[in-house]
Formats: structure tokens, sequence, C-alpha cells
């Protein structure tokens, strides 16, 4: 039924499916080549993810964004088959509006995070084939609450809240004992940075992921090649844009040895 | 009983008189092209009469909140399945009403046994360049029209031909939001005023009359009799504004205006207007 503006059940009533393994899966090892992460700071959460697509040891793209905004003040960081997770990004925008145009209000924090869960519970014969697995991060400002909030979910659909941070992809491991370890033992908490310190170190934490992940593209000064950075507060999701983090990555990121 | 044609014809005869008659309660809607954008108007009392449908797609009605809401339902659930299925862009206002609601409401008036659609529909499209932008009507049997600049919902064709030659007459080239603002809150005034005059009227013209002079060739009023008449009905009333904002962020141009945007946008005459 429309009335309850559910949009992906609209789709489905058409006959629009999601996760339906594309073969009979031999369940090889599920690969998630890229590195994204999400940590709040002083004035809301800092999303970030480097801008490389790879196939096996191939290069496809560098410049691919894995960090997409879902509506003004949600973003979902993507690890895993990119085609999968652009289509649920896709399904999740429209869901979003749909629900927003015909209710006449927006869908809840907590809605938007159970619509995340339930298109991974729908792709899960997908994941396990092999053909489709996602592992997202989801960040966004709750608006009602006046607070940021990160998730992050494992193939199947369930849910974790990640407190201060959340990472995922296979640069993932090398940077979340890093995040640990300036959390606990830092100047000060993440949740305390300013917003330039935390750009400093969404910066700095990739690079590391870079340094030891073959599947994380590292920053390209000469091509003018920097991460995507999203930060989202109480006004909404803004991209940082390379002019910014130009001078922040050559001051206070290179090491000249 | 409406198998012969000579019935058929009398029965949809029938169903216009009838259609008419719901719409004398109605509030006019309109709809102008300014600087930055399209405007969209009304006053409204108790349900909301302007709604969003797609990201560039605004939607103006008049008549039964629910039959109109049925219709709303449509839109969006047409618009969002188009849009994920091809693209956004796909989503076009021309495509929803022509191919969409406007076969719908007029099956539904045509059906002799069954209830028609009471809804008058104003949907109103921002395109990519502001020479793109339409304004579509489309009236309860399902007859559209497509306009570009200035368009208006209002109870009978007479008080809909008022509101378009004075928009005609006042409208400039070139408007910004205030000014658009000011012109289609006078415009919707000149509609109120001359369906109360047209009311009076008829039950004028059911006693014998007096003079041969007729009211219908009344000079246009004032804009101070008319900004008048906007604050004498704004207390019980809401006046409602949105607009689909050629310079919005993000790909959803559509947004309500505020009392707080109203009362900044509007000049010093509506002012007590809003404060209500």
């Amino acid at each position: 039924m429309g009335m309850q503006g559910d949009f992906l059940q609209l789709l489905k009533e058409q006959g629009y499916t999601l996760g339906v393994p594309a073969t009979v899966g031999t369940g090889h090892a599920l690969t998630n080549a890229t590195t994204i992460l999400a940590f709040k700071y002083r004035d809301g959460v800092l999303v970030a993810g480097d801008r490389r697509a790879t196939a096996g040891n191939i290069v496809m793209y560098d410049r691919t964004d894995k960090v997409l905004e879902i509506d003004r003040h949600s973003v979902m960081a993507i690890a895993g088959v990119p085609a999968t997770a652009y289509e649920m990004v896709r399904v999740l925008e429209h869901s979003f509006k749909y629900y927003r145009r015909t209710q006449l209000q927006e869908l809840s924090f907590d809605g938007k995070l159970r619509a995340v869960s339930k298109l991974l519970k729908d792709n899960v014969p997908a994941a396990l084939a092999g053909t489709g697995a996602v592992v997202p991060v989801f960040a966004g400002y709750d608006v009602e609450q006046g607070s940021a909030k990160i998730y992050f979910y494992d193939i199947l659909g369930a849910e974790f809240e990640g407190v201060e941070y959340a990472v995922s992809g296979s640069g993932s491991p090398t940077i979340r004992g890093i995040l640990h370890y300036l959390n606990t033992w830092g100047e000060q908490p993440l949740s305390a940075l300013p917003e330039e310190q935390a750009m400093v170190q969404a910066l700095r934490l990739l690079t590391s992921a870079a340094e030891f992940d073959s599947a994380t593209g590292g920053i390209n000064r000469e091509a003018s090649l920097y991460p995507v950075i999203k930060l989202i507060t109480g006004a909404g999701v803004q991209t940082v844009p390379n002019a910014t983090l130009k001078p922040l990555y050559e001051a206070q990121v290179v090491r000249y040895v | 009983m409406y198998e012969e044609p000579y019935r058929w014809v009398e029965a949809v005869g029938n169903r216009r008189q009838y259609l008419d008659e719901q719409f004398k309660q109605g509030s006019p809607v309109v709809a102008l092209t300014y600087d930055g954008g399209i405007l969209l108007t009304t006053v409204s009392k108790g349900t909301p009469k302007l709604y969003e449908i797609y990201d560039r797609l605004a939607l103006g009605g008049m008549g039964h909140p629910t039959d109109l809401e049925k219709l709303r339902f449509s839109l969006l659930e047409m618009a969002h399945v188009e849009g994920f299925n091809r693209s956004p862009s796909d989503v076009t206002g021309s495509r929803l009403v022509k191919y969409g609601i406007a076969p719908v409401i007029k099956q539904a008036f045509e059906e002799m046994y069954k209830a028609p659609f009471i809804v008058r529909i104003l949907v109103a499209e921002l395109g990519l360049k502001p020479e793109k932008d339409a304004l579509l009507t489309i009236n309860y049997d399902g007859t559209f029209e497509e306009t570009t600049g200035r368009a208006v919902l209002a109870a009978t064709p007479a008080v809909h031909t008022k509101m378009m030659s004075y928009l005609k007459e006042q409208m400039p080239a070139t408007l910004s939001l205030e000014q658009a603002l000011a012109l289609a809150l006078r415009t919707w005034a000149i509609g109120s005023l001359a369906h109360q005059q047209e009311e009076a009227d008829q039950q004028a013209e059911a006693k014998p009359p007096t003079s041969g002079a007729g009211s219908s060739a009344a000079a246009i009023p004032s804009s101070d009799t008319l900004i008048a008449h906007v604050r004498g009905i704004a207390g019980e009333r809401t006046i409602e504004c949105a607009v689909l904002d050629r310079q919005a962020s993000g790909t959803s141009k559509y947004r309500l205006l505020k009392p707080a945007d109203l009362s900044s946008l509007l000049p010093k005459a509506f002012q007590s207007v809003v404060a209500n």
C-alpha cells in the first residue's frame, strides 16, 4: 500500500528484485578492496573514503566516490561490490524522498537505519554467492535528537552502532588500530577535535591505509587527487573541496624526510 | 437509463453542474514564474493544498481533499518509480499529466455510475533552464492545458478569466520573489472577490431586477481593496506559499515558505496578514 510510504514495497509490487545472485555462487572469498572511515568530531560526524576501484590487482578507476549522500543529513560509505552498493544507495535515496513527500514528514533516523538493514537482508543471497556483498557504514545527523550517529553493518544486515568511529574495507584493519590509539591516548578524544584537525586526521588515516593496502588509493598531488571527505552537522552534509584539503595535506600530512 | 445517446449527453451535463457546485467553497490557486523559479500561492482552510511531487515538480489543488490525496499519491508513485527506473530527468510534468492522471480523471468523469474526482489540479515544473518551466492545469473532466509564465485554478470559468486578465495586465516581464508574492496574493484576492460577487449576483437574479447596471462590468478593484480583502480573510485561514527554487542546493527544489520567510518577503501592507 502506497499509503505507508514504503518505496521498496512499491518497487517490489512492480516486479523489482534486489539481491538475486547472477549465478549459482561458489562462495569465493569476499573482497571489499577499499578503505572507508567515519568518526565523530566536535561539530558532527566526518565520513571519508579513498577513491580507488580495483578488480583483482588491476586499478579500474582512481576517482570513484564511495561516500554517497543519501539525503541532506545522511551519507552511506560503501565497501564491497560497487554495482550492488550504488543500487542500494539509489533505492535508499528514492525511499527517503518518497517517504517525505507522501507522509509530509521526514523519515526518522531509526527508520532510515531500518531501511538500510532491510536492503542488506534482501541482498543476502547475492552476498553469499560472492557477487553482491556490501559492507557499508551509515552516518548521519539525527536532527530530532541533535546528535551525530555512526552505524556499521555486516553483509547479513546486522546493525552495530559505532560509538566513536567505524571503518570498513580491506584497508580498515590498519587504521582501526590507529583510531583506537588516537581516541584512547591521543591529546584529545576524536569527538573533541575541531573541524580542521578532524580533516587532517582523516587524511593521515587514509594515507596510512594506502601505505599498507594495495587496494586503497593514496593521495596524488600532481593529479590533484584527494580522498572524498564529507562533514555532516546539524546544517546538513557538506563535501570538503580539494582546495581545502590541499593546504592541509601539504602542511600537516606530508613528511619531508 | 443512460443507454440512449441523448440521455448520456444529459447525464454529462448534470455531472458538470454537480461538479461546478462543488467548487463554490474552493480557494483559487495562483502559480507564477519569477526570476529564481516558480511560486505557488493559495489561501487554505484546514487542509493544505500545495504539495511536493518530485525533485522539480509541485502540485496545487482545488476540490475534495480525499480526491486530491488519491491523485497526489498516484502522481508521487508514478514520479518516483519512473525516476528510479529511468532517471530523475525523465520525470516530466507533461508526461505525468498527459499519460498519467488526466486519462484517469476523464474516465472517472465519464463513468456515470461511479463518483467523479472533485478536483482541479495545477502541476508546476521547474525546467533545467528557465525557458523550460511549465505550468499544467487539469480540470475535473480530464481536459488539460499547458502554459508558461502564469496559471490559475479558479471556482468558475468567469473567475478564471478575470484572474488571468489581471495577471496579464499586472505581470512584468521579470519579477523578484517579493514582487511575485505580492502579485500572487492580489490575484488570489481578485479571484476570491470575483467569486463572492458572482454568488451575490446569482442571489440577486432570484429577486426581480432593480436597474440595468450589471456588476459584471465593475472596474478592477484597487490594490488597497485587494490587500484589505486578503487581510480580512487571513484570520481564519492560512496563506500557503511554496516555491520551486532554481538556486536550492541538492536535487529537491521544492520549499514551503514558512511564516518567517513570508513576513520578510511580503511588502509592509501585507505584514499583518502573516502575523495572524
